[in-house]
């Protein structure tokens, strides 16, 4: 295990180190942050724009201003904002929760609706019941989340004023934004448990437990679904990479104080820093919770425990 | 029976929609401000974003002010003169004001504020350039303080008006530092800081002993939100009161009219648009030709529809409340005709093209472009459109040199002064200004730069307007409103064009 858990470290290094020298070199070929802080004053002159960029380090080359941002986060220093010079780390420290409340709650919302309606459709299968659900799947896949986003507040904020249409300020505010993430999910999700839970169905020990008199609940809870974990797992778990990159359009719509919203804001002013900081937590927290699939594994399956 | 249900499904909708939003969104008094951008430091030298200043104006003062009416007035300074030729300036202070948190504001703190912007702190910040005019601030008396300019600037007291003039309490800043100071800003203005989160949002509230008098708010509240669409959902839901520019598109505009609680203010800015044409490549090259450009497209008709009627025509690159603007200068008519006919005798053959290079995140913008597009080709001119992210487009294909015939201008400055756009597009060298070089041009824009003399000055530069427009060098389209969405409740709200807009004045219902 110890072994497994020290590859799996290197791993995320590894891709750390990729993702971050690929976005930071990608960036710098887009545009100059100085002028983006100097557009507003009117006439803007190259010797400003020199000392700006002096005042941000960005005079130094690229290869000294990437090893400067891996030492800083070797002691966990993002480095500055460009935009008002917040330490970058303050501006993860409150958008992290944030987001990771919200992806939590969409996947959470996700499998809560994609269990229940997966197994009816595998149960009925090719009857009505699961002729509805796999149109409503496919309907669920061709919302854009913008779109539904947008429905939604439509409907929830502004015509019955249920819910605010943006922020994050109490649970309220949750509903929104993880239904939309939630009923995109959803619509893949019960295709994979429909297929799964049809996979098992048919084998021998269903026919056992049924032969046995235990009750169509048991048969189908305990029994079925916990042998369909294991795909199940590791697809939700793939899945949240997926969800924490399509979180940044939803974010902004509910002007959500997330990760997406920092990225997105510092691409439009060229903030390197808070942007190489958000790419490398994203990408960090993508590799561990890949990593926590793996153990999961071993805790749901005791036969891959034992080997 | 049925009814009966009916009635009580409604009955706990209508209870649990109550639970739901909770007490009333607003306490007495307290007015909610949506801005776009979190500028992410409140100190004055870190920033030139005008919705730093939207959020600031009301925090500081500067020596002199400027509101609405764009009349600038006095602030912390009572009254001043120029002398030495306008080398020197003598401020005279006024008494008994203090900073926010009991500090006293006297000459030391103005000298306090321009040495910190000028030396060493301000350095890397934006704001520097424009006040570099100023060699040393001297204390004469506790309340007298002289400016010594290296040249005469006769925009400098507007610039007192804002952003990097503001004036900081030094105590304050020696004591906390910085980074305190970035987040927990403190001034004389007519709002106190209470709290900020970055990304969400800053919270203000009354400072009575202002010396322009108690505001009529008890608390002034700004939240970021950036996308237009979600701004004016909280405006509908009663959350928001005021939705500032620049976020509202001129699409939304029919969203806000048609809800009765809701209502559109605007007011020209100094915004203004442009299709700067490509003199060196095309057929742009010859001036008969970006004449009949230019006479080919209705712009009345664009701002009628497009922007439905959120803007002004132009003659030149700057609005009519612009310092420079020649009021008697018409823009060349629409005139189709005369446009075949100039380009026939300039030898363009039909199907030629060209190419109009405009920012990718400006919808607007692209939309005219498309209608431009349509009217040059009435006129037998293929026309292009080339979106580019906004800061490729300035920073590599305009400086650069690698436009099409034709590529967007946008700009405008706070000051609203022609010489803040003209010298940045016309002088030679200048980084948007690839392909011009005109000396005769270089010397106008140069000779008015010392120039105190108002009405002098004010010549120099219409003529600058002028010349330009007789060398053909752009397209001028429009100056665009500033447009701020409104909840009714809100009275005595008066729009900035500047966005620098001082609330002391408003009230809520």
């Amino acid at each position: 295990m110890a072994g497994f858990l020290l590859k799996r470290f290197a791993l995320a290094i590894f891709v750390m180190i990729v993702v971050t020298l690929v976005v930071s070199f990608a960036i710098r070929m887009t545009g100059d942050p100085a002028l983006m802080l100097a557009q507003g004053s009117g006439s803007v002159t190259e010797e400003d724009l020199v000392r700006i960029r002096e005042g941000l380090g960005l005079n130094q080359s690229f290869a000294a201003q990437y090893f400067a941002f891996l030492k800083g986060l070797l002691t966990f220093d993002f480095g500055r904002s460009f935009l008002g010079g917040t330490p970058v780390s303050l501006l993860i420290a409150s958008a992290l929760p944030a987001t990771l409340g919200l992806a939590f709650a969409s996947l959470a919302v996700s499998i809560v609706i994609s269990i229940p309606l997966g197994i009816a459709a595998a149960v009925h299968r090719g009857r009505w019941p699961d002729q509805a659900i796999r149109i409503l799947s496919l309907v669920g896949l061709s919302f854009p989340n913008f779109w539904l986003a947008t429905m939604l507040v439509l409907l929830f904020a502004i015509v019955v004023n249920w819910l605010p249409p943006s922020g994050m300020e109490g649970w309220q505010s949750f509903v929104m934004p993880a239904a939309t993430m939630g009923i995109i999910l959803t619509a893949t999700n019960v295709r994979l448990v429909r297929t799964a839970m049809l996979d098992i169905l048919g084998s021998q020990f269903i026919m056992v437990t049924r032969a046995k008199g235990l009750s169509e609940r048991v048969v189908l809870y305990k029994h079925a679904l916990r042998n369909c974990a294991i795909p199940l797992i590791t697809y939700f778990g793939l899945q949240f990479g997926g969800l924490l990159g399509g979180i940044v359009v939803v974010e902004r719509v509910f002007n959500w104080p997330g990760m997406g919203t920092l990225a997105f804001d510092a691409i439009g002013a060229r903030d390197y820093p808070v942007l190489q900081a958000v790419i490398c937590v994203l990408s960090l927290l993508i590799v561990l919770v890949n990593l926590a699939v793996d153990i999961a594994y071993g805790l749901i399956d005791p036969r891959i425990r034992t080997e | 029976m049925k009814r009966q249900t009916m009635q009580s499904v409604l009955m706990a909708a209508t209870i649990a929609s109550g639970l739901l939003v909770g007490v009333p969104a607003f306490a007495a008094g307290t007015l909610t401000v949506s801005s776009p951008q979190d500028p992410g430091s409140w100190d004055p030298i870190d920033t030139f974003l005008i919705n730093w200043a939207s959020v600031s104006t009301n925090i500081y003062d500067g020596l002199t002010y400027r509101g609405p009416d764009m009349k600038l007035v006095p602030a912390l300074a009572t009254k001043w003169e120029e002398l030495d030729d306008g080398k020197r300036i003598r401020f005279t202070l006024r008494k008994g004001v203090t900073f926010h948190d009991g500090e006293p504001f006297d000459a030391d703190a103005v000298k306090f504020t321009f040495d910190r912007l000028l030396g060493d702190e301000g350095k890397k910040g934006p704001q520097r350039a424009n006040y570099s005019v100023i060699d040393k601030v001297e204390v004469i008396s506790p309340d007298v303080v002289d400016f010594h300019l290296s040249a005469p600037d006769p925009v400098l007291l507007t610039k007192l008006a804002g952003y990097g003039a503001m004036i900081v309490p030094p105590k304050y800043i020696t004591e906390k530092g910085d980074d305190y100071f970035n987040a927990h800003p403190v001034g004389t203005g007519p709002f106190k800081f209470v709290s900020y989160e970055p990304k969400i949002g800053i919270k203000l509230e009354a400072y009575p002993q202002h010396w322009g008098g108690a505001p009529k708010l008890d608390k002034l509240e700004y939240r970021f939100i950036a996308e237009p669409a979600t701004a004016v959902a909280e405006l509908q839901a009663g959350r928001v009161d005021i939705v500032i520019p620049p976020t509202i598109p001129v699409g939304m505009l029919p969203t806000i009219a048609g809800d009765a609680k809701l209502k559109v203010v605007s007011v020209a800015g100094p915004g203004v648009d442009a299709l700067r044409f490509n003199p060196k490549s095309g057929i742009t090259k010859d001036e008969r030709v970006r004449r009949a450009l230019i006479m080919a497209v209705d712009r009345d008709t664009i701002i009628k529809t497009i922007l439905a009627g959120q803007a002004e025509p132009i003659a030149s690159f700057q609005g009519a409340r612009s310092f420079g603007y020649d009021p008697s200068m018409k823009p060349l008519p629409f005139d189709p005709k005369q446009a075949k006919a100039l380009l026939k005798e300039a030898g363009v053959k039909p199907g030629a093209t060209v190419q109009i290079d405009v920012r990718g995140n400006d919808a607007t913008m692209i939309e005219v472009a498309q209608a431009v597009s349509a009217y040059l080709g009435a006129v037998g001119v293929t026309a292009t459109i080339k979106t580019y992210e906004t800061n490729v487009l300035l920073n590599d294909i305009i400086p650069a040199g690698k436009t099409g015939e034709m590529f967007q201008q946008k700009w405008g400055g706070w000051t609203f002064d022609y010489d803040n756009t003209a010298y940045a597009m016309y002088h030679t060298g200048q980084k948007w200004n690839p392909y011009d070089s005109d000396p005769k041009l270089d010397a106008m824009l140069e000779s008015q730069r010392s120039i105190t003399d108002r009405a002098k000055r004010e010549q120099i530069l219409q003529q600058i307007a002028h010349y330009v427009a007789d060398r053909v060098l752009e397209m001028p389209l429009y100056n665009s409103n500033a447009i701020y969405g409104v909840n009714k409740r809100v009275k005595n709200f008066e729009p900035a064009p500047d966005n620098r807009m001082r609330l002391s004045g408003v009230s809520v219902e």
